[in-house]
């Protein structure tokens, strides 16, 4: 896999091709970007932020593993008596403001992801999807996207499945 | 992987006019329902030109009028109460005071006692209506024509029963007149007309069960494809609803149908969404009722085709119902602009929905809102905007994921 991972900059140029809004600037690590820019769910827009560094070799950081992304306004909100996944869905919780939790956009197990993949071509739109599933979710406590959790193993279809 | 992702969406990927659409379509009548209507029609006008009828070789034409010829009918009142359909049967019988002509009609529709009409059929100030078992009333009003070179200004009679003769009276009309400067003038979107008869086929359960029962039954014809659905007319069909909504509880008359699809006829113009057109109307509306406030009169609006044909002769009754309906658009105008908001929760969005136009018609729309999206997330199978967004109209969404679904993963908040 080694060979196929995609540089930096190869992430960096097809981001600015398919979503001009997302801006990259310099990440906090070496060899890593944040992306900031809007984009749109169902009808409502998120400012993100999506973090991603290349992996380096005794780096355990998440954004090394999988591209971070953090929804930063408007705030999601947490639903502490949501019908499914209260207090907010599909995340990997993070202290001290839940709100601003990692998105899980997809299954590392599975191998959906990893870094030969573009960003702008995976991560981007799972991101609109989960936002959009969010806006239903925020309205009536009832997840529509689909998923798993790491301690359920099974994978969960939601009640209102055709 | 040359093409850029996001793509220009069109006005159905917008939830706002998907909300508006679903709505429209669940309050209008269905394909199904209209076949049944031309069915039903076909079997009254044999009915009373049967032999043996008093009217038979008597009418001259027989033709439907205001929201049905405009293809604007909705659901009768507050809920799912059927449908109000108006007919005019214009007769070959000149001289006729109104009381000779409502009586002759009620006689020969309701036939002798047996016959399938008889205990459907009641007498009205100026119609003749039939009751169907499913809600559907059809209403007959006998007509003459006042001039055969000015087809088809018309007299229709007006005659209470429990009032004294003296009242009766001839009321002008010409709604065949006024159907025809609708059509002509209501400008027809083909893309839009497409879409819209596309969902309202598909929504359309009664239509679902006939073609299980009948194979071979073509799909019936539509009032979105007869003569073709704008979304002027969708846009008209959710006011009318939204003043069933509002009247519903309340005394005395309503703002009269034919007077709201006058006062949107003033302003249709082609190219607009629905939301669009509601907010013109909608501010139309509130323009011409302030007008005539602001010189102490009330709302005068005639039939274009057919001077004399007032459509504000029963309402405004007086100051204070006109008074009513100018706070109702307000309103009307003010929660039209936070369904259209994009930066509006879809909470506050849904509330706003089933405040226009009924709790329960708000939530079935919702809930096959979030089963569309749902299945859309799912599998992939839709576009993206420009700006990301789920883009599902069937010009863009295309059957093979423009990027590939995921499985949503995470930890479960931990429970104590």
């Amino acid at each position: 896999m080694a060979a196929s991972v995609k540089s930096l900059r190869a992430q960096v140029q097809a981001m600015a091709r398919d979503w001009p809004q997302l801006q990259p600037s310099r990440g906090l690590g070496a060899r890593s970007v944040i992306w900031f820019g809007d984009l749109k769910g169902l009808s409502r827009t998120f400012h993100i932020s999506i973090e991603y560094g290349l992996p380096i070799k005794g780096r355990q950081d998440l954004y090394r593993v999988m591209p971070v992304v953090r929804v930063l306004r408007p705030s999601l909100t947490p639903n502490w008596e949501a019908e499914e996944e209260a207090p907010l869905p599909h995340v990997y919780f993070e202290r001290p403001d839940i709100r601003l939790s990692p998105l899980c956009l997809f299954d590392p197990k599975a191998g959906e992801w990893d870094a030969s993949m573009l960003i702008s071509r995976t991560t981007v739109g799972w991101t609109i999807r989960w936002l959009a599933a969010y806006e239903f979710w925020e309205m009536t406590g009832r997840w529509i996207g689909g998923g798993r959790h790491e301690d359920a193993g099974v994978e969960k279809e939601p009640e209102n499945a055709a | 992987m040359n093409a850029f992702l996001g793509k220009p969406t069109s006005q159905w990927d917008s939830v706002a006019e998907q909300m508006l659409a679903a709505v429209a379509i669940k309050i209008e009548l269905p394909p199904s329902m209209h076949a049944l209507l031309a069915e039903r029609k076909a079997a009254i006008e044999k009915h009373l030109e049967r032999d043996g009828s008093p009217l038979k070789g008597k009418i001259r034409l027989f033709y439907q009028q205001g929201s049905v010829a405009i293809g604007a009918t909705i659901r009768a009142k507050f809920r799912f109460e059927g449908f109000d359909i108006d007919i005019i049967v214009e007769l070959t019988t000149p001289g006729m005071t109104p009381w000779q002509a409502l009586e002759l009609l009620y006689e020969a529709m309701r036939g002798e006692p047996g016959s399938r009409y008889y205990d459907m059929t009641e007498r009205q100030t100026r119609c003749v209506t039939i009751h169907y078992a499913d809600e559907m009333h059809l209403d007959l009003s006998p007509a003459e024509l006042i001039d055969e070179f000015d087809p088809r200004r018309s007299y229709i009679h007006h005659s209470k029963p429990e009032e004294p003769r003296s009242r009766d009276r001839k009321v002008l009309t010409n709604s065949f007149g006024f159907a025809e400067v609708y059509i002509a003038t209501c400008p027809v979107d083909l893309p839009f007309q497409q879409e819209y008869a596309r969902r309202a086929l598909r929504a359309d359960q009664g239509l679902v069960a006939m073609q299980k029962d009948a194979e071979s039954l073509p799909v019936p014809a539509h009032s979105s494809v007869v003569g073709g659905k704008s979304a002027v007319t969708v846009a008209l069909q959710l006011l009318k609803r939204n003043r069933n909504i509002n009247w519903a509880t309340r005394d005395g008359r309503m703002p009269a149908s034919v007077m709201l699809s006058c006062l949107t006829l003033e302003v249709a113009e082609a190219g607009r969404t629905i939301g669009q057109n509601l907010q013109i109307i909608a501010q139309h509306i509130l323009h011409r009722l302030l007008q005539a406030k602001s010189i102490g009169q009330l709302i005068h609006v005639e039939n274009p085709r057919c001077p004399g044909d007032v459509f504000t002769d029963r309402w405004p009754e007086n100051q204070a119902a006109q008074d009513t309906m100018i706070a109702d658009m307000r309103l009307f105008l003010s929660q039209l602009a936070v369904l259209l908001d994009d930066r509006r929760s879809l909470p506050q969005r849904r509330d706003v929905l089933k405040s226009m136009f009924g709790e329960s018609i708000g939530d079935a729309v919702m809930n096959e809102l979030e089963q569309d999206y749902g299945e859309a997330i799912r599998t992939g199978k839709h576009a993206f905007g420009v700006t990301g967004g789920i883009a599902m109209s069937p010009v863009i969404a295309k059957a093979k994921p423009a990027v590939k679904p995921s499985t949503f993963f995470g930890s479960k908040w931990p429970r104590r």
